[in-house]
Protein backbone atom coordinates (compact mmCIF):
# COMPACT_ATOMS: atom_id res chain seq x y z
CA UNK A 1 0.00 0.00 0.00
CA UNK A 2 2.01 2.95 -1.64
CA UNK A 3 -0.97 5.15 1.06
CA UNK A 4 0.56 5.38 4.32
CA UNK A 5 4.25 5.82 2.99
CA UNK A 6 3.26 9.03 2.06
CA UNK A 7 2.66 11.81 4.27
CA UNK A 8 -1.04 12.28 4.99
CA UNK A 9 -1.06 16.02 4.68
CA UNK A 10 -0.31 15.96 1.32
CA UNK A 11 -3.42 13.98 0.71
CA UNK A 12 -6.16 15.86 -0.65
CA UNK A 13 -9.42 16.28 1.21
CA UNK A 14 -11.00 14.02 -0.88
CA UNK A 15 -8.54 11.09 -0.78
CA UNK A 16 -8.45 11.72 3.35
CA UNK A 17 -12.06 11.16 3.36
CA UNK A 18 -11.88 7.81 1.21
CA UNK A 19 -9.45 6.28 3.34
CA UNK A 20 -11.24 6.95 6.41
CA UNK A 21 -14.29 5.87 4.80
CA UNK A 22 -12.24 2.61 3.97
CA UNK A 23 -11.28 2.09 7.67
CA UNK A 24 -14.63 2.43 8.57
CA UNK A 25 -14.00 5.34 10.39
CA UNK A 26 -16.65 7.70 11.24
CA UNK A 27 -16.38 11.02 9.16
CA UNK A 28 -16.43 14.00 11.17
CA UNK A 29 -19.21 16.44 10.40
CA UNK A 30 -19.56 18.19 6.97
CA UNK A 31 -17.77 21.26 6.86
CA UNK A 32 -14.71 20.41 8.89
CA UNK A 33 -11.17 21.65 8.07
CA UNK A 34 -8.57 19.10 6.49
CA UNK A 35 -6.66 19.19 10.25
CA UNK A 36 -9.13 17.20 11.06
CA UNK A 37 -9.29 14.75 8.52
CA UNK A 38 -5.59 14.66 8.76
CA UNK A 39 -5.74 13.93 12.61
CA UNK A 40 -8.12 10.97 12.10
CA UNK A 41 -6.28 9.94 9.78
CA UNK A 42 -3.53 9.15 11.42
CA UNK A 43 -5.44 8.18 14.30
CA UNK A 44 -7.49 5.36 12.56
CA UNK A 45 -5.37 4.40 9.57
CA UNK A 46 -1.81 5.10 10.33
CA UNK A 47 -1.59 3.28 13.53
CA UNK A 48 -3.53 0.13 12.07
CA UNK A 49 -1.51 -0.19 9.24
CA UNK A 50 1.67 0.34 11.33
CA UNK A 51 0.63 -1.91 14.24
CA UNK A 52 -0.02 -5.00 11.84
CA UNK A 53 2.19 -5.37 8.78
CA UNK A 54 2.13 -9.16 8.06
CA UNK A 55 -1.66 -9.45 8.63
CA UNK A 56 -4.12 -10.16 5.62
CA UNK A 57 -6.70 -8.18 4.98
CA UNK A 58 -8.99 -10.31 7.05
CA UNK A 59 -6.67 -9.85 10.16
CA UNK A 60 -6.84 -6.51 9.91
CA UNK A 61 -10.54 -6.25 9.80
CA UNK A 62 -10.92 -8.06 12.69
CA UNK A 63 -8.65 -6.50 14.32
CA UNK A 64 -10.34 -3.03 13.71
CA UNK A 65 -13.16 -4.70 14.94
CA UNK A 66 -12.36 -5.46 17.70
CA UNK A 67 -10.31 -2.00 19.10
CA UNK A 68 -13.68 -0.59 17.60
CA UNK A 69 -15.54 -2.42 20.68
CA UNK A 70 -13.16 -1.15 23.36
CA UNK A 71 -12.49 2.23 22.15
CA UNK A 72 -15.31 3.77 19.89
CA UNK A 73 -18.74 1.93 19.37
CA UNK A 74 -20.07 4.71 17.19
CA UNK A 75 -17.22 3.54 14.60
CA UNK A 76 -19.14 0.00 14.59
CA UNK A 77 -21.43 -0.46 11.26
CA UNK A 78 -25.31 -1.66 11.75
CA UNK A 79 -24.20 -4.82 11.16
CA UNK A 80 -21.54 -4.94 13.29
CA UNK A 81 -23.21 -3.69 16.23
CA UNK A 82 -25.78 -6.42 15.41
CA UNK A 83 -23.41 -9.11 15.25
CA UNK A 84 -21.72 -7.81 18.68
CA UNK A 85 -24.96 -7.96 20.29
CA UNK A 86 -25.65 -11.39 19.43
CA UNK A 87 -22.80 -12.58 20.54
CA UNK A 88 -23.96 -11.37 24.04
CA UNK A 89 -27.01 -13.07 23.06
CA UNK A 90 -28.90 -9.90 22.58
CA UNK A 91 -31.06 -10.50 18.82
CA UNK A 92 -31.56 -6.97 18.00
CA UNK A 93 -34.09 -5.48 16.18
CA UNK A 94 -33.65 -2.89 12.99
CA UNK A 95 -30.38 -0.69 14.21
CA UNK A 96 -31.72 2.59 12.27
CA UNK A 97 -31.51 6.24 13.22
CA UNK A 98 -33.68 6.16 15.71
CA UNK A 99 -32.75 2.97 17.50
CA UNK A 100 -28.74 2.83 16.95
CA UNK A 101 -27.96 4.67 19.90
CA UNK A 102 -30.01 2.86 22.21
CA UNK A 103 -28.25 -0.12 20.95
CA UNK A 104 -24.90 1.28 21.85
CA UNK A 105 -25.44 1.30 24.82
CA UNK A 106 -26.97 -1.38 25.47
CA UNK A 107 -23.92 -3.31 24.07
CA UNK A 108 -21.17 -0.98 26.14
CA UNK A 109 -23.50 -1.95 29.30
CA UNK A 110 -23.58 -5.49 28.38
CA UNK A 111 -19.46 -5.09 27.78
CA UNK A 112 -19.39 -3.67 31.05
CA UNK A 113 -21.25 -6.57 32.69
CA UNK A 114 -20.52 -9.08 30.59
CA UNK A 115 -21.43 -11.62 33.03
CA UNK A 116 -24.50 -10.52 34.59
CA UNK A 117 -27.68 -11.93 34.33
CA UNK A 118 -25.78 -15.45 33.19
CA UNK A 119 -25.80 -18.52 34.39
CA UNK A 120 -25.02 -18.95 38.17
CA UNK A 121 -21.49 -19.61 39.05
CA UNK A 122 -19.81 -18.47 36.31
CA UNK A 123 -19.96 -15.14 36.86
CA UNK A 124 -16.22 -14.96 39.00
CA UNK A 125 -15.40 -17.50 36.41
CA UNK A 126 -14.09 -15.12 33.53
CA UNK A 127 -12.33 -13.12 36.16
CA UNK A 128 -8.85 -13.76 36.80
CA UNK A 129 -6.51 -11.23 39.43
CA UNK A 130 -8.37 -8.09 38.90
CA UNK A 131 -11.97 -9.53 40.04
CA UNK A 132 -11.90 -6.85 42.85
CA UNK A 133 -11.57 -3.84 41.01
CA UNK A 134 -14.06 -5.20 38.34
CA UNK A 135 -16.56 -5.36 41.02
CA UNK A 136 -15.71 -2.35 41.97
CA UNK A 137 -16.08 -0.93 39.02
CA UNK A 138 -19.34 -2.51 38.30
CA UNK A 139 -20.95 -1.16 41.33
CA UNK A 140 -20.67 2.26 40.81
CA UNK A 141 -21.60 1.80 37.34
CA UNK A 142 -24.79 0.82 38.29
CA UNK A 143 -25.36 3.73 40.20
CA UNK A 144 -24.08 5.83 37.58
CA UNK A 145 -26.98 4.38 35.43
CA UNK A 146 -29.61 5.18 38.34
CA UNK A 147 -28.91 8.63 37.88
CA UNK A 148 -27.88 9.70 34.66
CA UNK A 149 -25.36 8.47 32.10
CA UNK A 150 -23.90 11.57 31.87
CA UNK A 151 -21.14 10.75 34.49
CA UNK A 152 -19.99 8.25 32.10
CA UNK A 153 -17.49 9.81 30.59
CA UNK A 154 -16.29 10.77 34.20
CA UNK A 155 -15.26 6.93 35.68
CA UNK A 156 -12.59 7.93 33.03
CA UNK A 157 -9.63 6.13 33.36
CA UNK A 158 -10.43 3.16 35.77
CA UNK A 159 -14.05 2.28 33.41
CA UNK A 160 -12.01 2.79 30.87
CA UNK A 161 -9.89 -0.14 31.89
CA UNK A 162 -12.23 -2.49 32.96
CA UNK A 163 -14.03 -2.58 29.77
CA UNK A 164 -10.61 -3.34 28.10
CA UNK A 165 -10.15 -6.02 30.60
CA UNK A 166 -13.48 -7.45 29.93
CA UNK A 167 -13.48 -7.41 26.13
CA UNK A 168 -10.14 -9.01 26.60
CA UNK A 169 -11.13 -11.95 28.34
CA UNK A 170 -13.97 -12.05 25.96
CA UNK A 171 -11.99 -12.46 23.16
CA UNK A 172 -9.84 -14.94 24.65
CA UNK A 173 -13.16 -16.95 25.60
CA UNK A 174 -15.14 -16.05 22.38
CA UNK A 175 -12.85 -15.99 19.56
CA UNK A 176 -11.12 -19.05 19.18
CA UNK A 177 -14.28 -21.50 19.22
CA UNK A 178 -15.63 -18.44 17.36
CA UNK A 179 -18.13 -21.02 14.72
CA UNK A 180 -19.16 -23.22 17.69
CA UNK A 181 -20.53 -20.48 19.53
CA UNK A 182 -22.56 -18.81 17.24
CA UNK A 183 -23.87 -21.64 16.07
CA UNK A 184 -24.77 -22.33 19.74
CA UNK A 185 -25.84 -18.96 19.99
CA UNK A 186 -28.69 -19.51 16.88
CA UNK A 187 -29.56 -22.37 18.23
CA UNK A 188 -30.30 -20.94 21.85
CA UNK A 189 -30.52 -17.31 21.38
CA UNK A 190 -31.59 -16.94 25.35
CA UNK A 191 -28.65 -19.10 26.57
CA UNK A 192 -25.46 -17.66 28.29
CA UNK A 193 -21.94 -18.11 27.09
CA UNK A 194 -19.74 -19.59 29.24
CA UNK A 195 -15.86 -18.04 29.50
CA UNK A 196 -15.80 -21.65 28.50
CA UNK A 197 -17.28 -21.95 25.70
CA UNK A 198 -19.17 -24.65 26.86
CA UNK A 199 -23.49 -23.92 27.30
CA UNK A 200 -25.00 -24.98 30.26
CA UNK A 201 -28.48 -25.67 29.09
CA UNK A 202 -31.67 -26.37 31.39
CA UNK A 203 -32.71 -30.21 30.62
CA UNK A 204 -35.33 -30.96 28.40
CA UNK A 205 -37.60 -33.38 27.79
CA UNK A 206 -38.27 -35.12 24.47
CA UNK A 207 -40.92 -33.04 23.48
CA UNK A 208 -39.46 -29.62 24.83
CA UNK A 209 -36.69 -30.20 22.36
CA UNK A 210 -39.04 -30.66 19.55
CA UNK A 211 -40.55 -26.87 20.49
CA UNK A 212 -36.76 -25.37 18.72
CA UNK A 213 -37.42 -22.65 16.05
CA UNK A 214 -39.20 -24.04 13.51
CA UNK A 215 -36.45 -23.21 10.94
CA UNK A 216 -34.03 -25.23 12.87
CA UNK A 217 -36.69 -28.50 12.66
CA UNK A 218 -35.86 -31.28 10.62
CA UNK A 219 -37.82 -30.72 7.38
CA UNK A 220 -40.11 -34.16 6.17
CA UNK A 221 -38.40 -36.56 3.76
CA UNK A 222 -39.85 -36.28 1.05
CA UNK A 223 -42.70 -38.74 0.07
CA UNK A 224 -43.48 -40.53 -2.96
CA UNK A 225 -46.53 -39.29 -4.99
CA UNK A 226 -47.64 -43.22 -4.24
CA UNK A 227 -47.39 -42.13 -0.24
CA UNK A 228 -48.83 -39.02 -0.62
CA UNK A 229 -51.65 -40.02 -2.51
CA UNK A 230 -52.06 -43.02 0.14
CA UNK A 231 -52.02 -40.54 3.21
CA UNK A 232 -54.36 -37.69 1.02
CA UNK A 233 -56.79 -40.69 1.11
CA UNK A 234 -56.55 -41.79 4.58
CA UNK A 235 -57.47 -38.37 5.20
CA UNK A 236 -60.82 -38.35 3.73
CA UNK A 237 -61.33 -42.13 5.05
CA UNK A 238 -63.48 -42.23 8.79
CA UNK A 239 -61.47 -43.19 11.87
CA UNK A 240 -60.60 -46.73 12.22
CA UNK A 241 -63.33 -47.41 14.94
CA UNK A 242 -65.85 -46.41 13.02
CA UNK A 243 -64.60 -48.63 9.90
CA UNK A 244 -65.06 -51.62 12.50
CA UNK A 245 -68.98 -51.08 13.81
CA UNK A 246 -69.97 -50.04 10.44
CA UNK A 247 -68.26 -53.38 9.49
CA UNK A 248 -69.81 -54.99 12.04
CA UNK A 249 -72.96 -54.04 11.68
CA UNK A 250 -73.39 -54.84 7.80
CA UNK A 251 -72.16 -58.24 9.43
CA UNK A 252 -74.91 -58.57 11.56
CA UNK A 253 -77.52 -57.00 9.36
CA UNK A 254 -76.22 -60.08 7.03
CA UNK A 255 -76.43 -62.82 9.28
CA UNK A 256 -80.02 -61.81 10.50
CA UNK A 257 -81.80 -61.76 7.26
CA UNK A 258 -79.46 -65.07 6.86
CA UNK A 259 -81.08 -66.85 9.61
CA UNK A 260 -84.58 -65.40 8.26
CA UNK A 261 -84.11 -66.51 4.82
CA UNK A 262 -83.27 -69.75 5.56
CA UNK A 263 -86.88 -69.88 8.24
CA UNK A 264 -88.30 -67.85 5.21
CA UNK A 265 -86.88 -70.40 2.46
CA UNK A 266 -88.30 -72.99 4.20
CA UNK A 267 -91.97 -72.01 5.45
CA UNK A 268 -93.33 -70.72 2.04
CA UNK A 269 -91.55 -73.43 -0.09
CA UNK A 270 -92.42 -76.87 2.02
CA UNK A 271 -95.99 -75.80 2.89
CA UNK A 272 -96.37 -75.83 -1.10
CA UNK A 273 -93.66 -79.05 -1.44
CA UNK A 274 -95.75 -80.26 0.98
CA UNK A 275 -99.22 -79.32 -0.64
CA UNK A 276 -97.79 -81.04 -3.90
CA UNK A 277 -96.55 -84.18 -2.09
CA UNK A 278 -99.12 -84.62 -0.08
CA UNK A 279 -102.17 -84.58 -2.47
CA UNK A 280 -100.74 -87.26 -5.28
CA UNK A 281 -99.96 -90.16 -2.50
CA UNK A 282 -103.66 -91.14 -2.17
CA UNK A 283 -104.31 -91.43 -5.85
CA UNK A 284 -100.80 -93.32 -6.49
CA UNK A 285 -101.42 -95.37 -3.58
CA UNK A 286 -105.05 -96.33 -4.95
CA UNK A 287 -104.11 -96.88 -7.96
CA UNK A 288 -101.39 -99.02 -7.17
CA UNK A 289 -103.34 -100.82 -4.30
CA UNK A 290 -105.98 -101.31 -7.12
CA UNK A 291 -103.12 -102.23 -9.48
CA UNK A 292 -102.11 -104.30 -6.88
CA UNK A 293 -105.28 -105.52 -6.56
CA UNK A 294 -106.01 -106.28 -9.97
CA UNK A 295 -102.45 -108.23 -10.51
CA UNK A 296 -103.32 -110.48 -7.43
CA UNK A 297 -106.92 -111.00 -8.45
CA UNK A 298 -105.33 -111.90 -12.34
CA UNK A 299 -102.73 -114.24 -10.38
CA UNK A 300 -105.24 -115.75 -8.33
CA UNK A 301 -107.74 -116.16 -11.37
CA UNK A 302 -104.51 -117.53 -13.56
CA UNK B 1 -47.57 0.67 36.72
CA UNK B 2 -50.42 -2.01 37.69
CA UNK B 3 -52.95 0.19 38.73
CA UNK B 4 -54.42 1.74 35.35
CA UNK B 5 -55.08 5.51 34.88
CA UNK B 6 -58.49 6.46 33.04
CA UNK B 7 -56.17 7.93 30.43
CA UNK B 8 -54.70 4.05 30.22
CA UNK B 9 -58.04 2.53 30.07
CA UNK B 10 -59.14 5.60 27.15
CA UNK B 11 -56.06 5.00 25.21
CA UNK B 12 -56.26 1.49 25.19
CA UNK B 13 -60.22 1.27 24.63
CA UNK B 14 -60.14 2.43 21.11
CA UNK B 15 -57.97 2.29 18.00
CA UNK B 16 -55.59 5.20 18.19
CA UNK B 17 -56.32 7.01 15.33
CA UNK B 18 -54.77 10.67 15.06
CA UNK B 19 -54.86 10.82 18.46
CA UNK B 20 -52.11 13.07 19.68
CA UNK B 21 -48.93 12.10 21.69
CA UNK B 22 -50.62 13.54 24.52
CA UNK B 23 -52.95 10.67 24.85
CA UNK B 24 -50.38 8.24 25.55
CA UNK B 25 -50.70 7.74 29.07
CA UNK B 26 -47.85 9.37 31.47
CA UNK B 27 -47.35 11.74 28.28
CA UNK B 28 -48.30 14.80 29.97
CA UNK B 29 -48.13 18.75 28.86
CA UNK B 30 -44.48 19.12 29.29
CA UNK B 31 -43.10 15.65 27.85
CA UNK B 32 -45.75 15.55 25.05
CA UNK B 33 -44.18 19.38 24.08
CA UNK B 34 -40.78 17.82 24.04
CA UNK B 35 -41.52 14.86 22.28
CA UNK B 36 -43.63 17.04 19.76
CA UNK B 37 -40.32 19.50 19.18
CA UNK B 38 -38.44 16.27 18.13
CA UNK B 39 -41.02 14.89 15.77
CA UNK B 40 -43.06 12.52 17.55
CA UNK B 41 -46.11 14.45 17.38
CA UNK B 42 -48.65 11.53 17.10
CA UNK B 43 -49.20 8.65 19.54
CA UNK B 44 -48.74 6.34 16.38
CA UNK B 45 -45.08 7.48 15.81
CA UNK B 46 -44.07 6.88 19.49
CA UNK B 47 -45.55 3.62 18.80
CA UNK B 48 -43.54 3.05 15.40
CA UNK B 49 -40.81 3.81 17.55
CA UNK B 50 -42.00 1.28 20.24
CA UNK B 51 -42.42 -1.71 17.56
CA UNK B 52 -39.09 -0.64 15.96
CA UNK B 53 -37.51 -1.45 19.37
CA UNK B 54 -39.25 -5.02 19.10
CA UNK B 55 -41.76 -3.93 22.26
CA UNK B 56 -38.66 -3.84 24.23
CA UNK B 57 -39.49 -2.84 27.66
CA UNK B 58 -35.83 -2.48 28.64
CA UNK B 59 -35.17 -0.40 25.37
CA UNK B 60 -37.87 1.80 25.22
CA UNK B 61 -38.48 3.08 28.51
CA UNK B 62 -34.09 4.18 27.65
CA UNK B 63 -34.95 5.59 24.50
CA UNK B 64 -38.29 7.40 26.28
CA UNK B 65 -36.26 8.92 28.87
CA UNK B 66 -33.40 10.19 26.05
CA UNK B 67 -35.70 11.70 24.18
CA UNK B 68 -38.13 14.04 26.62
CA UNK B 69 -36.74 13.02 29.86
CA UNK B 70 -39.68 11.02 31.23
CA UNK B 71 -39.07 9.54 34.98
CA UNK B 72 -39.63 5.37 35.68
CA UNK B 73 -43.36 6.15 36.18
CA UNK B 74 -44.28 7.51 33.09
CA UNK B 75 -41.73 5.51 31.38
CA UNK B 76 -43.69 2.81 33.00
CA UNK B 77 -47.47 4.19 32.05
CA UNK B 78 -46.35 4.96 28.51
CA UNK B 79 -45.06 1.73 27.84
CA UNK B 80 -47.94 0.00 29.57
CA UNK B 81 -50.09 1.64 27.86
CA UNK B 82 -48.49 1.06 23.91
CA UNK B 83 -48.15 -2.97 25.07
CA UNK B 84 -51.76 -3.44 26.03
CA UNK B 85 -52.73 -1.51 22.91
CA UNK B 86 -50.57 -3.44 20.51
CA UNK B 87 -51.95 -6.51 22.48
CA UNK B 88 -55.46 -5.64 21.48
CA UNK B 89 -55.42 -4.02 18.30
CA UNK B 90 -52.45 -4.99 16.50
Amino acid sequence: MPVFIEDPTEFSKEQLRAALISHNVELPPGESRKEVYVDLYLKHVRNKNSADFSSDDEDLEEEQEEEADMVDLGALTDDQLKKQLLRYGVKAGPIVGSTRALYERKLQRLMAHPLQSRVNGTRHAAKYSDSEVDEGEDDEEEEDDEEEDDDEEESGIGYKYTMFLSNIQLQLHILPSEPATDILMELFPDTATTPTGITATKRRSIKGAAGRPVKFKYTETPLSPASLERREIQQHLLPLWVQIIVFLLVAVLLCFIYILMEDGLENPFSAVLDSLSEQPIPDQLTLITSSQDVSTSETVAA
Amino acid sequence: MSSTSQKHKEFVAEPMGEKSVMALAGIGEVLGKRLEEKGFDKAYVVLGQFLVLKKDEELFRDWLKDTCGANVKQQGDCYGCLREWCDSFL
